[in-house]
């Protein structure tokens, strides 16, 4: 109990993420000879980038306390019109934007029922869920499209050599590095507070995560060149942006704000319904480009493309210490959900489980991430000694406060 | 569309004849029991009971021919289906397996993956469902695809009689190949065959493979065809759904159900006279057939080139053929229909059951009726 | 109107609503369909509405509760094979005990779901998130990738969906849909008239003021959750006398469906409002659209197309129509208010 006083952030969701991610990572290593192989790491991504993608925004969107169930109808309209307008003998370029168009309608059309006409987000996408399916099943009817030009396909499917790439690889390193030190000390409100500068050193854990941190990337970098697909490298730099947006702009603490209260934030004179409509027609944009990007990985489309996708996505968010409720929940802890998930979904391929035990085992997963911090803090509140005086508040735990006078 | 049904009938006359045609040529490639080979077989889906039985057939090879390999089975669940599969073939590629059975979801969409694990030296063989020929070594046709159609006309025409009557076809889903080509092949027959001018085919409706979307399909085709005189689903799913809404309308002795149907899922609509014929090839004979294959293959006895004759187990000699529906493709073909009806439905069912309990013992699977050929032959 | 406002609450104005929308669909339909307004349709839309419409009762209580029960298509399935499995091991098992058994384990699934959300206090769209992973893995455990078979069943569950309990003028109820009625009465008189249905509705509304007032909210949602599975149970063994063959893949993707029938209902998925009755005409309205469409005819490929752009527009009707309808009331309400006003200032 000291050394979680002493270190605050030992209780924090991404902690948690980060042990059960190293968990996995060592279960991975001792049962698979295949999974410590640079193929294997790069093929985590590559067989769900797409997913990955939309991952990013859906956080916001769940942050923003609504949910966006049409997500993988989107994408598979995108990557409809794209193949409707390619066999039409439109060049892909044109294919692309009008695919990027019908995501842009997408997004509006959401985003118009849920913000202006306050249907709530569920009904709306449960709705969208259905009816963008539909129309691309009118586009393409029984149809598969297909032969893509090279450059498109390759964007997903090649290897990519250069060692800009790499580079990149290195500034997601730092900066994944600087978010973690960022959000494990107190220097957050000494920037934004004005308050004293109280930079807290991360301690002997502390340094030993980050060395581990920077020895994995140091050894993946020493690899990456030629392992990994284009696509992986754009969502390192989706995943920096969004985590930008999120963590360090005002849109990002708005969209915190309006998902914590939003009465309250519609008082503060916010701009609830634009934050909202911007929010959905970037899930539907991220949505429509993950089509694209589905598309040139499988190279051939169908109408059904990546049908059922939505609850893995949601899965994967809500794993990351997104409240459901909206309002909490970081990019660092959706990111090591990401990686958690994949990892473990990968680790049980490679031991040849079957889909629905793998999606049984992150089931379990997701419920005891919950369940056993809950316990801890029951039986800790049992014990004398955090009785008395204990007043560390922490976001952990104003998140399970938040989630228990919610459910309850 | 006269090349077309000369196709048909070199294709019925090859399925005929060529056992006798390759004896000729010299004696067929037989197995070397005992070689280690990894390898998957990697069905459509979870969840359906013609793939356990493929999984079967593919058991009793694998211990006929001693292979201290392991043989993988996994399959993606219905909401996964196609990226499912590339993630399987992924992680088989990753594993280093030596060989990879596959019943695609699409002939597309797996084709970067398939290729990349044919580059990888693995053998990539199909069966029940191809992909396209640059991402395959061959394929195991159960039945000549133009054949199916011949036989579901041929079953609407005896269930319905002389004098025909309309009937409409339940399928899968409207992007299912296989499905879409046995009914374009049906189609094609009931166009050019005069013998079926009486047969009226209205409509085509899809069940998605769910029985209770095929369910309601089958009741709206009856209300909105009141002459409707038979369904006919060549899906295993839409069989079975389908019999059970005429069984609770009771409509058995008026709509009758044909189609592709499992014996097993069956016996008891088929005795109630909902479903008075269907068809169907066996699925254990297709695991059996396609383990023998790839394991010919992988272990580098038989390379996969047209006219190289082999024998496979309990179940004779075969030939790899070109494929005459489609291009630069090479297939084994399986064959034959099996044409239940009320009176074999029976020994069938049992000997299915066995099987279950027995975990692929049974080889009474060796005595197929070969009443499907006959009748092909007649028409 | 004032005759009318006595006979209509406030909260009935959804119900009234919904009916309109549902009378204006089948006038659109009867419409466009030949032989339309038969005996024969009301009886496919009869079946087909009794799954959904028990499972969606179950749920209401969940969601009025500001919960979500996602597991229940994860319940139905594996209530089904499990019932189809026993039933085939033991054919004496006669129609009490078989309902016995498949309420009894999904109840004990909805138990599991009530608990983790209730006292292990993690939201429910997780706790089912994952239980819809977990109960389908253990129906694929449990079956060994076998299936049941139509043959194996006793014949007094595959001659059940299509007995007729009574008939007149054509129309049949048979005893699916008698099932799925009985549970929407007895919820509904359970929602509004019981202590534990008005508790419910308290809780959705506010947590925090449902806790303040000593109601046992806890055990109360709980109790929520074991209903919604017993009545997914049910729905399992309706849905193994409906299908009769059960695969492990029985009702997969079940639980968006009866959750879009739920809020097309008009239950309010922030929990505190809507009926089981408001659910059940969500139900009728989307089979109706979906069998409907296809009676049509149409073309296959526009069908999805259709259902989702009829949904939308359904909510979004309902929408003004409510509008409307509060406004409408709110002004009678304020002239009432006036009038006894006046006769007191006099």
């Amino acid at each position: 109990m000291k050394l979680l006083e002493r270190y605050p952030w030992l209780r924090r969701w991404e902690t948690l993420l980060f042990v059960i991610l190293c968990a996995a990572v060592f279960i991975n290593i001792s049962l698979s000879e295949h999974y410590f192989n640079i193929d294997n790491l790069a093929n985590i991504f590559h067989l769900s980038i797409e997913k990955a993608f939309v991952v990013l925004v859906m956080a916001l969107v769940i942050i923003n306390g609504e949910i966006d169930l049409s997500v993988a109808s989107v994408m598979g309209l995108s990557a409809s019109v794209l193949a409707y307008e390619f066999e039409k003998g439109a060049s892909l370029e044109s294919a692309i934007s009008y695919a990027m168009l019908a995501g842009l309608a997408c997004g509006l059309a959401n985003g118009f029922f849920v913000a202006y006409l306050n249907i709530p987000s569920l009904v709306v996408t449960l709705a969208g869920l259905i009816a963008y399916r539909g129309a691309a099943r009118i586009l393409l009817e029984d149809r598969s499209v297909g032969n893509f030009p090279e450059w498109f396909t390759s964007f997903a499917l090649d290897d990519v050599y250069v060692s800009i790439p790499t580079l990149l690889f290195v500034l997601v390193g730092l900066i994944l590095i600087g978010t973690l030190v960022y959000q494990f000390t107190n220097l957050r409100q000494a920037v934004e507070e004005g308050a004293a500068f109280r930079f807290r050193k991360p301690g002997p854990v502390g340094l030993v995560l980050i060395t581990v941190l920077a020895a994995v990337l140091v050894y993946m970098l020493a690899l990456s060149s030629g392992a990994f697909e284009a696509t992986t490298y754009v969502f390192a730099v989706l995943y920096l942006i969004s985590l930008g947006i999120l963590q360090f702009t005002n849109f990002g603490r708005y969209i915190y704000v309006i998902g914590n209260n939003r009465a309250g934030a519609e008082y503060a004179g916010l701009r609830v319904k634009q934050v909202k409509m911007t929010i959905f027609v970037m899930s539907a944009l991220m949505a429509a480009f993950a089509g694209l990007m589905y598309a040139a990985r499988v190279g051939n489309i169908r109408a059904n493309a990546a049908e059922g996708f939505e609850l893995d996505i949601i899965t994967i968010v809500l794993l990351g210490g997104v409240s459901i409720f909206g309002g909490t929940g970081t990019m660092v802890g959706v990111g090591l959900s990401l990686l958690v998930v994949l990892n473990l979904r990968n680790g049980m391929s490679l031991r040849n489980i079957n889909d629905n035990t793998r999606a049984s085992v992150i089931g379990a997963l997701l419920i005891l991430s919950v369940l056993i911090p809950n316990w801890a803090q029951t039986i800790q509140r049992f014990l004398p000694r955090t009785l008395s005086g204990d007043n560390l508040t922490l976001d952990l735990e104003n998140k399970e406060a938040r989630e228990s006078t919610e459910t309850a | 569309m006269n090349k077309l049904r000369f196709l048909i009938l070199v294709t019925v006359i090859l399925a005929v004849i060529l056992p006798g045609v390759s004896a000729q040529d010299g004696d067929p490639i037989v197995a070397e029991p005992g070689q280690e080979l990894n390898m998957v077989l990697l069905p459509k889906t979870l969840g359906n009971a013609v793939f356990d039985q493929a999984h079967e057939g593919a058991m009793e090879a694998h211990e006929e021919l001693e292979n201290p390999g392991e043989l993988i089975f996994n399959a993606p669940t219905p909401d996964n289906a196609i990226p499912g599969q590339i993630e399987i073939i992924e992680s088989a590629i990753t594993q280093e397996v030596d060989a990879i059975m596959i019943s695609a979801n699409d002939y597309e969409q797996l084709l970067p993956s398939t290729q990349s694990a044919m580059e990888a030296g693995i053998t990539v063989v199909t069966w029940d469902s191809p992909v396209a020929p640059e991402g395959e070594a061959l394929f195991i046709a159960q039945v000549d695809f133009d054949e199916t159609g011949q036989v579901m006309a041929d079953m609407a025409l005896s269930i319905l009689g002389e004098e025909g009557g309309e009937f409409a076809i339940l399928s899968a889903t409207p992007d299912a190949s296989n499905q879409n080509a046995w009914i374009e092949a049906l189609q094609t027959v009931l166009e050019e065959d005069d013998t079926y001018e009486a047969l009226e085919l209205v409509d085509i409706v899809y069940g998605n493979d769910d029985p209770d979307d095929s369910y309601n399909e089958a009741l709206g085709l009856i209300d909105s065809y009141p002459d409707l005189q038979l369904i006919m689903a060549p899906t295993t799913v839409g069989i079975a759904a389908a019999a059970k809404a005429m069984f609770d309308e009771g409509l058995c002795s008026e709509i009758a159900v044909s189609g592709l149907g499992l014996p097993a899922e069956m016996q008891e609509f088929t005795e109630l006279g909902c479903a008075p014929q269907f068809a169907l090839w066996s699925f254990t004979d297709l695991g059996y057939l396609t383990y023998y294959v790839t394991y010919l293959l992988a272990t580098g006895a038989m390379e996969a080139e047209e006219g190289v004759t082999f024998e496979a187990g309990r179940m004779g000699t075969y030939t790899i053929e070109a494929d005459p529906t489609r291009e630069d493709a090479l297939r084994v073909l399986m064959g034959p229909f099996s044409v239940y009806t009320e009176e074999n439905i029976d020994e069938w069912a049992m000997d299915e059951e066995e099987m279950d309990e027995e975990e692929g013992e049974g080889d009474e699977e060796g005595e197929m009726e070969e009443e499907a050929t006959e009748e092909s032959d007649a028409g | 109107m004032r005759r009318v406002r006595y006979f209509i609450r406030v909260q009935q104005l959804r119900e009234i609503s919904l009916l309109l929308i549902l009378a204006a669909v089948i006038y659109f339909f009867g419409r466009e369909i030949e032989d339309y307004y038969t005996a024969r349709m009301y009886n496919r839309i009869a079946t087909q509405v009794a799954l959904i419409a028990v499972i969606a009762v179950g749920q209401t209580l969940v969601v009025l509760t500001r919960n979500i029960d996602l597991s229940v298509g994860s319940i139905v399935g594996f209530t089904a094979f499990y019932l189809g499995d026993q039933l085939s091991k033991n054919p004496n098992i006669d129609l009490e005990t078989a309902v016995a058994i498949a309420v009894g384990v999904g109840a004990t699934m909805g138990l599991v779901n009530g608990l983790i959300v209730a006292y292990g206090r993690v939201p429910s769209i997780v706790v089912t998130l994952g239980t819809l992973a977990i109960y389908r893995g253990l129906l694929v455990e449990y079956s060994g990738s076998q299936s049941i078979q139509f043959r194996q069943l006793p014949d007094w569950i595959k001659t059940l969906p299509s007995e007729v309990l009574y008939e007149n003028f054509g129309l049949d109820l048979r005893p699916l849909p008698a099932i799925a009625i009985g549970v929407m009465l007895v919820f509904q008189v359970v929602l509004l008239y019981t202590i534990f249905g008005r508790r419910l509705y308290a809780i959705g509304s506010s947590p925090e003021a449902a806790e303040l007032a000593g109601i046992p909210s806890r055990r109360m949602i709980m109790l929520a959750f074991v209903i919604s599975g017993a009545l997914s149970g049910l729905g399992g063994f309706m849905y193994l006398a409906r299908i009769g063959t059960i695969t492990t893949d029985a009702a997969r993707g079940l639980e968006l469906q009866v959750v879009a029938a739920v809020v097309v209902g008009g239950v309010n998925i922030f929990g505190g409002s809507g009926t089981v009755f408001g659910a059940f005409i969500g139900v009728i309205l989307i089979s109706t659209i979906e069998l409907s469409l296809i009676r049509m005819q149409i073309n296959e490929f526009w069908k999805d197309a259709l259902l989702g752009a009829f949904i939308m527009v359904a909510v979004l009707i309902d929408t003004f129509i409510m509008g409307w309808l509060r406004a409408l009331w709110s002004r009678t309400e304020l002239r009432r208010a006036s009038s006894v006003q006046k006769v007191q200032s006099i």
